[in-house]
């Protein structure tokens, strides 16, 4: 109906909003919002990369370059304060954009993101982390952290203190170093690098991944480590005070420690290890397919 | 007085038993005969003595062992029909016990290769599988072929440790690796729905 009012209309809103994405492609923005010490902050960002750093003001100060079909939307309420990009014209088709934040040191941080990068420095309150496509690159301190890629590495580095630690990727390497006492890390095909200062319960799952451990076991701590192909290697730090039970059905023991493995059964495949060292407060227990281990000290 | 008179006097009965004679001479002499059979020898009454008792003693000996076999088939059908009652009741006891316990939580998994997995898990995962193919096909085309890349290792992963748990069905480890790998694929499944779906809601 009316279709000689409603063209003219519709020319003229198409013509508006195709000026009003010009004024934001490429835009350098910045906008600064009052938060709580410790708050919340998530940040939503569809391609690009999310650079977050932790500071003194008790504010959320976003830049960055946005993308050409994209706007910036921040909010802040009730401690939380939330940064979306948003896709303008809804397609599935993004341009990069570059954000970087700071917020509170001590705020909660939520950051999902797809094919974006994201680095995250001197945040120290809880972090929940997912990337698609896209890879994790953050500190922990005493607060815990939940990391998830698909298709994407991840990188923790662990400050002193007591933390919680649980990152799962499908296919993406992950690497744990220092800081965390309790970790469950699982990958499909990503390989694992875990180089904790002391491990009061750890947990480790792969299915085609391959394990670098490094690490004291604490007084009663628990390792357990799963694997289907992927090799698991252990380089323990003395004092070494645990009970071990290793098996495979396919793989190959070596234990530096000096008790050799063991034929479980006499018509069907599987070697297993089990000793103990020095006074055995601590377990570690393995199990894989195909996949090797290896247990030494450093 | 008079009754003293009437005793005294002879009855007609009496009288008549008197007649009767004393003894009876037998028609022939019987005293021959008897000589002879007194005269038998000694040792053919043994000797039929001795076969009176073995055959009373085989009688015993097979009177007792027939007793003794019935005994002991009477002892055996006891016992039987005993111990069928008391595994009828152990059974009994088993199945009002199982019906009275709560029910245990099924533990989805095809252990072997010839048993099917659970319904419950089959939906389960069919579902998370049909939400996947929407999410997954959403994804950057590299890593959507690098998540669909990955579900199939899981998956042929999942099938190889079957395959090689149907040669040694009760290997504790093949076991625990594929109830893990099953654990894997729908942790995927479920890992990218939710991941896809919240950065999705936010376009």
């Amino acid at each position: 109906m009316n279709m000689s009012v409603s063209i003219p209309s519709g020319v003229l809103a198409a013509a508006l909003l195709c000026c009003a994405a010009i004024v934001h492609a490429g835009d350098k923005v910045e906008r600064t919002v009052a938060a709580e010490a410790r708050g919340e902050v998530a940040i939503v960002n569809i391609a690009g990369e999310v650079f977050v750093e932790g500071w003194d003001r008790n504010e959320v100060q976003v830049s960055g370059d946005l993308g050409g079909d994209a706007r910036l939307d921040v909010t802040s309420a009730g401690g939380r304060t939330s940064i979306n990009v948003i896709n303008v014209r809804g397609n599935h088709t993004h341009s990069a954009t570059d954000l970087k934040v700071r917020v509170p040191r001590d705020s909660a941080l939520s950051v999902n993101t797809v094919s974006a990068d994201q680095i995250i420095k001197d945040c120290r309150g809880a972090q929940r982390l997912q990337a698609v496509s896209g890879t994790i690159a953050t500190e922990q301190w005493e607060q815990e952290l939940e990391a998830r890629t698909i298709s994407g590495e991840v990188s923790i580095r662990g400050h002193d203190g007591v933390a919680q630690t649980t990152v799962n990727t499908v296919s993406g390497s992950v690497s744990l170093l220092g800081g965390s006492t309790q970790f469950a890390v699982e990958t499909v095909t990503g390989d694992m690098r875990i180089g904790v200062r002391e491990t009061g319960r750890g947990r480790i799952r792969t299915t085609n991944g391959e394990l670098k451990f490094t690490g004291k076991l604490a007084r009663d701590g628990r390792l357990e480590a799963e694997a289907v192909n992927g090799d698991l290697d252990f380089t323990l730090r003395e004092p070494v005070n645990a009970q071990f039970d290793v098996e495979t059905f396919n793989g190959d023991i070596v234990n530096c420690f000096g008790p050799k493995p063991v034929k479980m059964r006499e018509y069907a495949p599987g070697n297993a290890l089990r000793f103990t060292q020095g006074a055995g407060d601590a377990r570690v227990r393995v199990k894989t397919l195909n996949g090797g281990v290896e247990i030494c000290r450093e | 007085m008079n009754e003293f008179a009437d005793q005294e006097r002879i009855d007609p009965l009496d009288q008549a038993l008197a007649a009767v004679a004393q003894d009876v001479q037998p028609s022939r002499d019987l005293w021959p005969a008897i000589a002879a059979a007194l005269g038998e020898p000694a040792a053919l009454r043994a000797q039929t003595v001795h076969h009176g008792i073995a055959s009373r003693l085989w009688l015993q000996l097979a009177a007792g062992l027939l007793l003794i076999v019935a005994s002991s088939f009477t002892t055996y059908f006891v016992m039987q029909r005993s111990q069928q009652r008391d595994a009828m009741l152990a059974r009994e006891e088993a199945a009002r016990q199982s019906l009275q316990a709560p029910a245990l939580p099924v533990m989805p998994a095809s252990f072997g290769g010839t048993e099917s997995l659970g319904s419950g898990y089959a939906q389960a995962r069919a579902s998370l599988d049909a939400e996947f193919q929407r999410r997954v096909a959403a994804l950057p085309p590299t890593t959507r072929t690098r998540v669909q890349s990955d579900l199939a290792e899981v998956r042929r992963t999942a099938a190889d440790i079957a395959a090689t748990l149907s040669v040694h069905p009760n290997h504790p480890l093949l076991q625990e690796l594929l109830l893990s790998t099953y654990q894997s694929e729908l942790a995927l499944l479920s890992s990218v729905n939710e991941m896809a779906s919240a950065t999705e809601t936010r376009l």
